[in-house]
Parts: structure tokens; C-alpha cells; sequence
């Protein structure tokens, strides 16, 4: 229990601000390692906590200093929390909420006394690259590193047991995405959208406004006007707390957005026809001993503190400053009742050495040989321009001495860019570039959209008016003189994020590391959570001051995707995983059925026995749910030509009411899918194929009729959906039947094997039947239409009783089909089966015209170097070589492989098919089969693939 | 000879109460919700392949893309090149085909009962294309798929018809996909519309 409670209205606290987001109505408390802390809505979490008195937030990466605000941003590498599960937070940014539990990261025991500090007196035993350095011998210890390293591991701590996570997707189609919600991609976007476009608007913060939040009253009138102009405007999507993360080719944009209230991070994956680029700046730290501590902050920091939160950033300052936004720091620190101790100006020759105070800032430094006490030390250098966006896009950022900061150079036709990365000037000048880039972004965007439309057949009909192919016209901004100030005198830290010094720069650049690219990756400047935009500039003005080059020469670092890092939840989405199942599967899980997943289907394997299920059909009678048999309605008098064309056997003399096996090459010769074929009427056809071989055959089909033979007058309409397919199988089968179809004769002389018949089943008309069977038993298949497809399933249950039917699942059929020899595609084939190595020469018709894969069966017939598909039997009739066994000759020759294996309920023996080399393929040769345990067993080579019922008589009768 | 009634099931469990309408079980359902979603399964759908220069694709007269009403009521899909599919009232398949295998004398055409092939699902409201656009890649924007706009693409990774059909000014989306994935689409769409407080209506005929 808490004994103490910090409060929201704490001396840091001040009065009402006129562009405060704090909502002093709405008070609340969260906890801060385990304390409860009080706050306001609209709060961050670490406003909450430096209004409470907190000016330690977390511990550096490797040398585990303390650290507080810096830039009280979404970007602050010194706020990263964990809050509840979830590690990693951007306390700086993300908005607190009441009851939340927050704490400091990776610390031990505490974030005030962490033990892990003493990497502090470690300093010299860490230089940059000592992971290679240390760790590289000897080998046997690098598990025991490891140990020690994952210790060290910096950020929050992660759970998979978290449930009430959702993350998903959206697509999105903007004319013009302006990436950045500041003054520019406001006005940006209120001129796009009144020249017709539709626009989406990202914002990082919570509400638009960029700089202008924290600004004059001016400023905030200003706002006022541009957020009113936004809101007005219909055709403008607002994302706020989203952040633009990259952008691909064809301005394939993804946005993370987190302003969702039931969506913890949502990626927008979004075609922009035009980006616009208008993050504004981000204020640029500056380097010197000290400048990590807590209490040294950036102007716009103290600023933000002040000016949205209402929160006093410190007692007594000492403001550097080289620009007027340190001038306007000034006045708002005086105006927040904080001392300033010094103003130290850089554009008069002033400059900081160090700053020193244990656990913050005590005292300060100066060039000048002062030293000033103060709690608070402000820096106001200079900016970077995070042209992020527009390095994805192909430009290169190319440095104005001048500015002292990086411009972007000309972007591609669909990428526009205003605001302070372009230039500088007036608030006015800015919002008029602005303006104009939002209109020219419209013209060029109107363009792309009519030539998208044009080949579109669901769009309305295209405006035969060229648009206006004229740019317009986009005025200049200036650019500021800036004083070039990275570093000082001493060193300090130039990569927050990875605590990355100055002097571990140098130290690379006198290890060899000359190439900025190079250095960046030794000593890992730059690839922190804040991913470069604080660091970046002055990581490379530090190491062209060691390597003696200019900044120009040493040019930048690359800058990839993601702009912000995106939760995984996020990039995964929901789960989609689509499943099939047949009209019977509410059935088969009330009845217990084991659930087998294949491809896309779920089907059932067995419902509790399946040698018990085998038993029942061959003494009885069972039914199966085959309705994942790929089925395909065929059309048209050239159906028998495709037919030929397809399968390895002949086609044009099948009766109507006629079915025949087929099976299909590809044309390589080697077994692709096989099946039945039915002729229904004069000009109908139905095609099976296996369970999982629709999709294949079907592009197989489209792929003859479109583009070899666009000749022949056939339809092909898939229907494996459409019917619920179940095969009936058993002695009793017949009689069954009998009890169930009307209109059709079902005398074995009247409907024989490898017969087809239309007709009605319980009640179902247009229902058809074939005489087949994968068990071996006198069989039916029928198919119905699927929406009656459980009414008949249970009318066959219910009527059999008395014949004892039963359900039988995937398992049984597949040991009754072994127990006939009959193989199965993809697994007893794979893809270098031909169709004679699988025994099905007497199918092949090498004398037909032509059909796929026939020059390769012609050569594949002369030669008998190939492994044989036969059936096998254990010498030990209890042994059951696990499918994938390899039969083996001596020692250790393979020279088979076993394909399938069950123990046979019929006949009380395990059963084998198997590939076998061509001296072990004549029946009676013994064959060895290697066991997974090392041991063999010795098995027969069959006279047939059968080994129960080879005559076939049982399906015949 | 065992000879009952059958009742026809979608593959879509009905959400309660359950009523049958055509000899279809159906959702009696009523919402108001501003977002519905209805499984429409029971409506006879008809395939239609044939030259789509030839006389019955001019007399079927809706090319690929589009959609429209026909004057017995029938939505005439221009689902895919040479390809047209027909929705029409439960059970009116068999006198809808008969009619269509006339389209055009001499002429190569196949016309296919398909009502058991396809679930279909209708989405109505104004937030039916927010909700799509979390599960489908394509624009939905008046200027590119306007009401009566047809394609086929991937919902929720299923390969999915959709048409733009919208009901008394509301915008509205058919949506239709291999039987068998039905229940799966409408389970995902049902997550995906749970933002904009989506509500399961009940099937009513006509139902187009």
C-alpha cells in the first residue's frame, strides 16, 4: 500500500496555460513503480510524473546513468516504460490513464538504486564493437555470455500471456497523404481537399498543430483557424497518434495508428496517389559531457512541458541558446516562474563545457570559466530535418552548410514536400508553400487517378477532359543562417538511445571505421528507438570532425523503414486463416470426431476407432464425408478433346452414365492428380479430382483451354462446394440405398460398377451418384446439393440403423484403400513419380494424339532404371515400418523407401506400399526395410497393390 | 422408400431465432442496428458463361464489372470476363435457368444452377465500406466502385465476390464466396464490423 500520494496540482504544477491539453476537471491517479501518482486527463505519463516531483524516468542502455526528458516527445529516448504487459512505452507521448500501472525498465532493484550503474566505472572495458572484441573465444563459453548478456538486455519485459490484445489492418486509397499534421500538412491538406482531393492526414500527437501548440497567442489563433479549416472539411481523414512509418514503391504507404479505442495499433497499409512530406523539425540536441544527465532538456521540451501540460521543467536554468527558439524558452521559462540562472548565447561566442550533479543537473559549465547551480540545463542548437520519407523515396539529403542541417533534394513525381524541412520564414510564408503543395499535390494526384480509372471496368466512365497538366507554381522558402554547433569542447553523448559517446566515435574512426555507413553500424549510433532523428546529425558532424572532413564529404547515414518502430501485433493483423468445412461438420463435432486439418479443409479423421470404423464397412456398412473431392462441372461439345488433353488415358468413346479413372501428368511426365470422370448428358461432364488438387487442376484446365487451345467450346465451373459428397460403402450399402433414392434402378445390371446416375436421395432432387469407391467395397458416392446435405447425411443414418451403419473418418478410409493397394497423390508419388514408376502403364495410351506430358511418358517407357510402386507385407505381420522407412541393400544402399504402412484390421497384418528398386520389384522378392530405431525387418514384395480382395469382386457386386 | 421434406442449410449457422422461409433455414432476426450484416444465402443464384461479345452477353446486357437489376428484379453480375451471375429469390433458380438457356440460339452458352456453390452475405450500412476496407484491398471510393460496381479479390484472404448493391440510398455490399468458406467470411467480417457495432439481421424475402 502506497503511503504517499504525489499530486497532480504538486509545485511543479502551474496555473492554466493558454494552450494547455490537461483537463483539470478530470483527476485521476496511476501508479509509478508501485507509488500512486495523480494526473490529469491529457497528461502524458511522464508530465504526470514531472509534474509530481519525478526527474528520473529510466536507466541508459549500456551504462545504466539515469536519465529524465529530453525532448518530452514521442521520440524521448529517456521515457521508455513498461505500462502493465506491455514493454516499451513512449511515456513522453503516450497519454496516461487512470489506474494505470507503470514502471521503469530493465532496472535492479530499483530505478533509483540500480546495480547495474557499476557498468559506470566499467567505461574503458566497453568501447564500440566490444560484443567482437569480447566475445568472439573461446566458442565454448559464448552460451555462458549469453547468460550474462540477456541479463544486461535492455527494454521492458514481454509476455504471450497477454489476451486482450487486438491488432488489425486497414486498406486506404488517398488522393493526397500528408504525413504530418503542423501548420504546413494543415494547410497542405485544406488546400488539396478544397481542389477536390481526399486526403488523409497523419499526425504523431494526439491533436494537429505541430509547434503551434506551444506557440504565441498568435500562434494558437492561428491554430485555431487551421484546425477549424481541417475539421470542416469532409474530404480530409484525421489520424492522429499515427505515425506515417514507410513508404514503398508506388507510394505504398504504411501508417501505424493508435488513436483506436479498441484497437491497441492498427496498420494502414495505404496507395497514395501523392505523398506529402511535412514532419516540421526536430530540435537537435547538443553534445557535451553531461548532457545526458536529468534536467538537461531541449527548448522545445520545456516548452512543450509548459505550454500543454502545465508543468514547471525546473527551479533554476541556465538556457543555451543559438536561435529564437531558445529566446522564446527563455520567456516561457520566466513566465513558468523558473529562475534563469544564465542565458549563455551562442550567436555572442558563448558556449557550455559540462554539467555536472549527481542523479541530475547541479551545476553548469561554461566556456567562459563560469559555473552556474542550476537544475535545469536548456540547449537550443539547431534542428534536424527528418527527410525520412523522402530518402525512401529515392532522394539523397544533401547538407546546407549555411542552415547547418540537412535539406532534401528533389523527389519523385509522387512525392511532395513543404513545411521546415524544405526551408525556413515566416509562419505566413510556410503556410502559403504549404498551400500551394496541397493544390499541386491535388493536380498531380486528379491525374493519377484518372489513368487508374481509365482501365478500372467498375469505375464510372472517365471525364474525356485532360485535366490541367500545368504545375502550379510552388514559391521558395529561405533558409536561416544557423551557427554549425554539434559538439563542444568535451565529449559527451551523441546516441541516447544506444549510449553512444562522442569518444566511442572517435575511437571507431581511429579503428578505421572512416565511412559514416560503417561507424554507424560498429558503434550502433543511430539504430536506437529514436532511430536516428535526434542523433544523426550530430553522429555524422562528429565523425567528420575525427575523420577531419566536412559534413558535406562525410554525407549520411540511410534511412529505412519503419520511420517509427510499429508493434509486431500490428504488422501481423488479425489471423486470418480460412477454413473449409463441409455442410456435415456441425455433425461430425457432435459426434466426437477428431478433427484433421488438410489444406484448407477440416475434416474428420476418425470418431474414437477407426479399426473398429473398417471393420463395421467391411461387414456392413459405412458412410464418409468426401466432400473436399474437387469437383468441376465441364460443359460443351469439346469436353472429350480437353479430356484427352488432360489425362494420360483415352476420353472420346465415354458413355453418358459412363464414369472412368483418369489420372493427369504434368509434362514432365510425373503423376500430378487423378480421379473420375462422369458423363451426365450428352455435353455434361463432372471431373473429380483429389482432395487437394482442385486449385492445381483448375489452373491446369484454364491454363489449356486459355491459352493452347482457346478453340475448343468448353466451360469449366468449379463446384466442389456446391455438392455435399459422401460415399456409402459396404455389403448393406445397396440395401441402403434402396431405402433412400428414388427414380433410379439400382440393380447391379442396371447400374454396374463405374456407373452415373442423376436422381433423387431422400428427398433431394438433383442429386447424382457414381458405383465407386476408394475401400474396395460395393460403394456409391453421392452427391448432393450442398444446402441438403446434412438431411441426407442424417436420413442415411437414421434409416441404416438397423443395417448398422456407421460413420467412418479419413483414418479407416485410407487403411481399407491400402488394403486395396490403391495409392494416393503426394503421398505415395512426390514430384518425381512418373506414371509408370507408379504402375499405371496399362492407363497410359502412348497411341493417343497428344496430351500433356506425353513426349516425356515415351522416353520414360524404354526405361526401366526407375524405382516401382508395389505393395509389401512385413515378414513380421506385427511390425509397422513407419511411413518414410528406407529400404535398404547391404549396409546401407537405398534402394526403396516404404510410402504407405497401416496394421489391416480385414486382415489382422501390417500392409505396405512402397517404391522399390527395379531388381526387387518381381513378387516374392524379400526386401529389407530399415526401422527408425536401427533395426530391419525383412517384407514380401506382392503379386498386386491389393492385398485384400485383388479380384475386386466385393466392389463389382 | 424414404422420401422427406429436406430443409435446406446454408453453411452460415443462423443466429436466433431460427425460422424457415422456401424451405431454407433461416435467421429471424430483426436489428436496427446501423450496420447489419445477413446471410443470404437462400437466394437462387444462376452462372451464366458465354462469348462476352456474343448475343447473350448483349441480351444479358451488363458487361464485366457492373451490376445491375433486370425487369423481373433478377441483379445481373458481369462477375467475370464472359462470365455473369444472377440473383434472384429463394427457389427461383430452376424457372430463372430455364429462361436463361433460351439467351441465345446457336450460340455456345452454359448456364449453372450455382445456389449451392456460393454463400452469400449482404453488408448495409454507411460503415460497410470502413468495415471492408479492413479485410479487402480494393478502393471503395464513390469514383471507383460506385452502386452497381462488381469485382472479385480477396476478403478476409478468401476469394470473394462483391457487389455494390446498395438498399433505399444505403450503401450496401453482396458478398459471395465458395459455400464452404462461408461460415469462416461471415466470422471474420463479424470481428471486423464489431468497431462499428455490426448487428446480425434476419434473412426476409425477397432478399434482393
Amino acid at each position: 500500500m502506497t503511503t504517499m500520494l504525489r499530486a497532480a496540482g504538486s509545485a511543479a504544477r502551474l496555473g492554466p496555460q493558454p494552450g494547455e491539453v490537461i483537463d483539470r476537471a478530470h483527476r485521476f491517479t496511476f501508479r509509478w513503480n508501485g507509488a500512486e501518482t495523480a494526473a490529469y486527463a491529457g497528461d502524458t505519463i511522464i508530465s504526470a510524473l514531472a509534474a509530481a516531483g519525478e526527474r528520473v524516468f529510466s536507466r541508459s542502455f549500456k551504462y545504466h546513468r539515469p536519465r529524465g526528458l529530453l525532448t518530452a516527445s514521442f521520440i524521448d529516448p529517456g521515457c521508455l516504460v513498461q505500462v502493465g504487459k506491455e514493454p516499451n512505452v513512449r511515456g513522453a507521448h503516450r497519454r496516461v490513464e487512470a489506474g494505470m500501472a507503470v514502471r521503469a525498465q530493465n532496472v535492479w532493484p530499483s530505478l533509483r538504486y540500480d546495480v547495474m550503474a557499476l557498468n559506470q566505472a566499467m567505461t574503458r572495458m566497453l568501447p564500440p564493437g566490444f560484443y567482437y572484441k569480447t566475445f568472439m573465444a573461446p566458442r565454448a563459453l559464448w552460451p555462458a555470455y549469453q547468460m550474462v548478456l540477456r541479463r544486461f538486455a535492455p527494454g521492458g519485459v514481454v509476455t504471450n500471456t497477454r489476451t486482450d490484445a487486438y491488432f488489425d489492418k486497414r486498406y486506404a486509397h488517398p488522393d493526397v497523404l500528408i504525413a504530418g499534421g503542423g501548420p504546413a500538412g494543415m494547410a497542405a491538406a485544406v488546400a488539396a481537399a478544397d481542389e477536390g482531393a481526399k486526403v488523409l492526414l497523419v499526425e504523431e500527437e494526439y491533436e494537429l498543430g505541430g509547434h503551434l501548440r506551444w506557440g504565441t497567442e498568435a500562434d494558437l489563433a492561428t491554430l485555431r483557424e487551421l484546425r477549424d479549416a481541417v475539421a470542416a472539411n469532409e474530404r480530409v481523414e484525421i489520424m492522429t497518434n499515427s505515425t506515417v512509418a514507410a513508404r514503398y514503391d508506388g507510394n505504398w504507404v504504411a501508417v501505424a495508428q493508435r488513436n483506436l479505442r479498441h484497437v491497441d495499433e492498427r496498420l494502414i497499409k495505404a496507395r497514395a496517389k501523392v505523398l506529402v512530406v511535412a514532419p516540421g523539425l526536430i530540435e537537435r540536441p547538443y553534445v557535451f559531457a553531461g548532457n545526458d544527465k536529468p534536467g538537461v532538456m531541449l527548448s522545445t521540451a520545456v516548452r512543450r512541458l509548459i505550454n500543454l501540460y502545465a508543468v514547471k521543467p525546473g527551479d533554476r536554468a541556465v538556457v543555451f541558446t543559438a536561435n529564437e527558439a531558445g529566446d522564446a524558452a527563455i520567456a516561457d521559462l520566466e513566465r513558468a516562474g523558473v529562475q534563469i540562472a544564465r542565458v549563455v548565447d551562442a550567436r555572442r561566442g558563448g558556449n557550455l563545457v559540462r554539467a555536472r550533479g549527481r542523479g541530475g543537473v547541479q551545476e553548469v559549465h561554461l566556456a567562459d570559466g563560469a559555473r552556474v547551480e542550476a537544475d535545469l540545463l536548456v540547449t537550443a542548437v539547431g534542428w534536424t530535418a527528418p527527410t525520412t520519407l523522402l530518402t525512401m523515396a529515392g532522394g539523397h539529403p544533401v547538407y546546407n552548410h549555411r542552415a547547418a542541417r540537412f535539406f532534401p533534394s528533389e523527389p519523385p513525381e509522387d512525392v511532395l514536400a513543404t513545411g521546415g524541412i524544405v526551408g525556413d520564414g515566416t509562419l505566413d510564408q510556410l503556410l502559403a508553400h504549404a498551400r500551394a503543395v496541397g493544390a499541386e499535390a491535388a493536380r498531380r494526384a486528379s491525374i493519377r487517378a484518372r489513368n487508374l480509372r481509365a482501365g478500372n471496368p467498375t469505375a464510372p466512365s472517365v471525364d474525356q477532359r485532360s485535366p490541367d497538366s500545368s504545375s502550379s507554381s510552388i514559391p521558395d522558402l529561405p533558409i536561416d543562417d544557423s551557427p554549425a554547433l554539434f559538439r563542444s569542447a568535451t565529449h559527451g553523448i551523441v546516441d541516447y538511445s544506444e549510449d553512444v559517446s562522442s569518444k566511442d566515435i572517435f575511437s571507431a574512426v581511429r579503428e578505421g571505421y572512416d565511412s559514416i555507413e560503417l561507424a554507424k553500424r560498429y558503434t550502433t549510433a543511430t539504430m536506437g528507438p529514436a532511430q536516428g532523428k535526434l542523433e544523426m546529425v550530430n553522429a555524422i558532424a562528429v565523425h567528420a570532425e575525427a575523420a577531419g572532413r566536412s559534413i558535406a564529404e562525410t554525407g549520411s547515414t540511410t534511412w529505412r523503414p519503419p520511420y517509427a518502430p510499429v508493434t509486431l501485433g500490428a504488422l501481423a493483423g488479425r489471423a486470418f486463416e480460412p477454413v473449409s468445412v463441409s455442410p456435415m461438420q456441425p455433425w461430425h463435432e457432435r459426434h466426437d470426431a477428431r478433427a484433421l486439418i488438410a489444406g484448407h479443409w477440416i475434416r474428420p479423421d476418425h470418431y474414437g476407432d477407426a479399426a473398429a470404423e473398417v471393420r463395421n464397412v467391411r461387414r456392413n456398412v459405412g458412410i464418409i464425408d468426401v466432400t473436399p473431392l474437387g469437383k468441376f462441372d465441364l460443359r460443351g461439345p469439346d469436353v472429350p478433346r480437353l479430356l484427352n488433353h488432360l489425362y494420360v488415358n483415352k476420353w472420346s468413346k465415354l458413355a453418358i452414365g459412363s464414369v472412368r479413372y483418369g489420372v493427369m501428368c504434368a509434362p514432365d511426365g510425373v503423376v500430378l492428380d487423378d480421379g473420375v470422370t462422369g458423363r451426365l448428358g450428352e455435353d455434361r461432364y463432372v471431373m473429380t479430382t483429389t482432395s487437394s488438387g482442385p486449385e492445381t487442376v483448375w489452373r491446369w484446365i484454364e491454363e489449356a483451354l486459355q491459352t493452347e487451345h482457346p478453340e475448343w467450346r468448353v466451360h469449366v465451373i468449379p463446384v466442389t462446394a456446391a455438392y455435399a459428397s459422401m460415399n456409402v460403402a459396404g455389403p448393406n450399402s445397396r440395401e441402403l440405398m434402396c431405402r433412400v433414392v428414388a427414380d433410379v434402378d439400382l440393380d447391379p445390371e442396371a447400374f454396374p460398377y463405374m456407373r452415373v446416375r442423376n436422381g433423387r436421395i431422400a428427398g433431394v432432387d438433383g442429386c447424382f451418384m457414381w458405383r465407386i469407391g476408394f475401400t474396395g467395397e460395393l460403394s456409391y458416392e453421392l452427391h448432393v446439393p450442398a444446402a441438403y446435405g446434412l438431411h441426407v447425411w442424417e436420413t442415411l443414418l437414421d434409416v441404416g440403423r438397423d443395417l448398422h451403419i456407421g460413420p467412418f473418418g479419413i483414418e479407416a478410409q485410407r487403411i481399407m484403400r491400402l488394403e486395396k493397394g490403391h495409392f494416393i497423390v503426394g503421398q505415395d508419388t512426390d514430384a518425381l513419380t512418373g506414371a509408370f514408376a507408379a504402375g499405371l502403364a496399362p492407363l497410359v495410351k502412348l497411341d493417343k494424339e497428344d496430351f500433356i506430358g506425353k513426349p516425356e511418358l515415351i522416353w520414360q517407357e524404354g526405361h526401366e532404371d526407375i524405382l516401382h510402386l508395389v505393395a509389401l507385407q512385413p515378414v513380421d505381420s506385427s511390425v509397422v515400418p513407419p511411413e518414410g522407412s528406407q529400404i535398404i541393400e547391404g549396409r546401407r544402399r537405398i534402394v526403396g523407401r516404404i510410402t504407405s504402412s497401416r496394421m489391416s484390421p480385414t486382415l489382422g497384418r501390417s500392409i505396405c506400399l512402397g517404391f522399390v528398386a527395379p531388381h526387387l520389384k518381381e513378387p516374392g522378392a524379400i526386401v529389407t526395410v530399415r526401422l527408425p530405431d536401427g533395426g530391419h525387418v525383412p517384407a514380401t514384395v506382392m503379386e498386386h497393390h491389393a492385398h485384400f480382395d485383388p479380384e475386386g469382386v466385393r466392389l463389382r457386386g | 422408400m424414404v422420401d422427406r421434406a429436406p430443409l435446406a442449410r446454408s453453411p452460415i449457422d443462423p443466429a436466433p431465432p431460427v425460422a424457415v422461409v422456401d424451405g431454407w433455414e433461416v435467421s429471424d432476426r430483426q436489428s436496427s442496428a446501423a450496420l447489419r450484416i445477413v446471410d443470404c444465402t437462400p437466394l437462387a443464384k444462376v452462372l451464366v458463361r458465354a462469348d462476352g461479345d456474343g448475343e447473350a452477353a448483349r441480351t444479358l446486357d451488363v458487361g464485366f464489372g457492373n451490376a445491375r437489376r433486370d425487369a423481373a428484379g433478377t441483379l445481373v453480375v458481369g462477375d467475370g470476363p464472359d462470365e455473369w451471375i444472377l440473383l434472384a429469390p429463394p427457389g427461383s433458380a430452376p424457372t430463372l435457368a430455364q429462361r436463361l438457356d433460351n439467351l441465345a440460339s446457336g450460340e455456345f452458352v452454359s448456364v449453372l444452377d450455382v445456389t449451392h456453390v456460393r454463400a452469400l452475405i449482404r453488408l448495409t450500412g454507411e460503415d460497410a465500406a470502413h468495415l471492408l476496407a479492413k479485410v479487402c484491398a480494393i478502393d471503395l471510393d464513390e469514383q471507383v466502385t460506385p452502386n452497381g460496381a462488381a469485382f472479385r479479390s480477396s476478403v478476409a484472404e478468401v476469394v470473394t465476390d462483391v457487389v455494390r448493391d446498395d438498399q433505399a440510398s444505403a450503401r450496401s455490399y453482396l458478398l459471395h464466396c465458395e459455400r464452404s468458406f462461408g461460415q469462416y467470411l461471415f466470422d471474420a467480417l463479424l470481428d471486423a464490423g464489431n468497431e462499428f457495432g455490426m448487428d446480425i439481421d434476419g434473412f426476409r424475402p425477397p432478399g434482393i
